[in-house]
């Protein structure tokens, strides 16, 4: 049983990958281990804290409850595939200037749960925000400068489209 | 039904070892071949904001841009003891070390630049990773230029520098003592709080801060401290509690260790009180861990407040609250 492998694959970050794992590998470890990830963190292994937060087919995972074979099939995002190369994301960016990074280990699974609630929600007032990440611990912080951050990535990002939108316009 | 209820709490501080306790910190400045200043020290970053306030003090002494920093961190091969990242004490004796050691550095850039420019010491002035001239400021030297010419004497443009106060340590019969510790950081909260009386429940609705801090060296960074230590405050208040069965927690996990999450988080406002009229970088002292000292007393008086009851242990959790309305309403029956 022990040796069983197989083979799943799946796109992650962009990038399609096919790789061997087995039944019993969690997706954290194969994230983490195999794909050499390491944005994203293992907190309590349990489901409770969020560290280990991943965007698997749209939808808002805790990677340490995912087996590998699971993702077969499965488009992922995990913090390293946000921004492009030499440039954040304007949610990375956010998190910096208002200071929403201390010790930063919760910091990747907050930007991704961040991500899933502007997609979900452009304009969410401070209570959303909350419940957004009400998933994801913080020992640091004290969440204000993370809801802070959130809250300004939202007009950034809201303004970023309506610029896009008077571009085209004028074209 | 929910009653609103207002408590205070203030509290003070005594950060570093002290005691007498050998506490110290060793920070060096060196030039580095890439038009980088490079800074040792090996005080652990753990989120707090040390090298990011070592990095500030250094470009604050030799008049550099932050950006042309960098920081060798903690490597018993590459780097001293900065003692540890405890007892709220890096930003006073690491950022001391640094200060130190800037000066020393900056001395040193004095003393060479005197040298090549046949001058005396008052007439030099520094800027941007240069040397000058006050009365020529066109006739300037940059650093690592000046750091070349001293190597090809044989010697080095660096510095090392220490910080170690001395702490006294207090009679034993008193209590008392001169100097116990470095300085002390006075911190008074308010809490605003809303207890439910059908579900026992408190929310938090509003925590002001006023700190004595002496100096804000990064306030951003000093609000996150207090923000962080007032919602560990929340949590020591109202929900979190290690339950020990025969010398075994029972609860070592996060699904029965409550810990407060962003639902959690009151209103924040915080005032900084810059006295600087401390021995610490430009006035500065710690606030670590007095961020976190007065929000539980001042919860446990805002309770009390609302439903006129006093709770002598922590953390005040709903069915507490239930059982002492309930033992409050038997007593006046």
């Amino acid at each position: 049983m022990s040796t069983h492998k197989l083979t799943i694959e799946f796109i992650i970050n962009g990038q399609k990958r096919k790789i061997e794992t087995t039944p019993f590998t969690r997706l954290l470890d194969l994230i983490r281990d195999d794909l050499h990830l390491t944005g994203t963190k293992e907190g309590c292994g349990k489901g409770e804290c969020g560290a280990c937060t991943i965007i698997m087919n749209h939808q808002l995972v805790a990677s340490c409850l995912v087996l590998a074979p699971q993702a077969d099939g499965a488009e992922i995002i995990t913090i390293e595939g946000l921004g492009e190369k030499g440039k954040l994301d304007p949610i990375q960016e956010a998190f910096i200037e208002t200071g929403a990074v201390q010790c930063g280990f919760c910091t990747p699974g907050m930007v991704l749960a961040a991500k899933k609630l502007l997609e979900e929600n452009p304009h969410p007032n401070i209570e959303e925000i909350k419940r957004g990440i009400s998933g994801n611990l913080c020992r640091c912080t004290g969440y204000k400068k993370i809801i802070e951050a959130i809250n300004l990535a939202a007009k950034r990002l809201t303004q970023q489209l309506e610029e896009e939108k008077g571009k085209e316009k004028n074209v | 039904m929910k009653r609103f209820g207002r408590g205070i709490a203030t509290i003070m501080f005594g950060f570093g070892y002290g005691e007498g306790f050998p506490d110290y910190s060793v920070a060096s400045i060196e030039f580095a071949e890439d038009n980088k200043i490079l800074v040792r020290t090996a005080a652990a970053d753990v989120g707090q904001g040390v090298l990011t306030v070592v990095v500030q003090i250094a470009a604050e002494v030799l008049k550099v841009s932050p950006e042309v920093i960098r920081i060798i961190p903690g490597d018993t091969h590459l780097t001293k003891n900065a003692g540890s990242s405890s007892a709220t004490r890096q930003t006073f004796f690491t950022g001391n070390a640094v200060k130190n050691a800037a000066q020393a550095l900056l001395s040193n850039i004095y003393h060479y630049a005197s040298i090549e420019f046949r001058s005396n010491y008052a007439e030099l002035s520094v800027k941007g990773g240069y040397v000058f001239r006050v009365d020529q400021p066109n006739n300037k030297i940059s650093f690592w230029e000046l750091a070349q010419k001293v190597k090809e004497k044989g010697e080095i443009l660096r510095a090392e520098a220490s910080f170690f106060p001395r702490t006294n340590k207090p009679n034993p019969e008193t209590g008392r003592g001169e100097k116990v510790y470095v300085a002390y950081t006075f911190v008074t909260q308010i809490a605003e709080v809303e207890v439910d009386t059908i579900t026992g429940n408190v929310q938090v609705l509003k925590i002001y801060t006023a700190a004595d801090i002496g100096k804000a060296i990064n306030p951003q960074n000093v609000e996150g401290q207090i923000e962080g230590g007032a919602m560990q405050g929340i949590g020591m208040a109202l929900m979190e509690e290690q339950v020990l069965k025969d010398g075994v927690t029972l609860n070592a996990n996060l699904t029965d260790y409550l810990i407060p999450t962003a639902m959690d988080m009151p209103q924040f406002e915080t005032c900084l009180i810059e006295k600087e009229d401390s021995d610490g970088p430009f006035g500065a002292k710690g606030i670590g861990e007095p961020g976190t000292i007065a929000t539980a007393p001042a919860i446990a008086n805002a309770i009390f407040d609302a439903i006129g009851i006093r709770f002598y242990d922590l953390p005040i959790t709903p069915d507490k609250i239930l059982k002492a309305l309930k033992e409050q309403k038997d007593k006046k029956l």
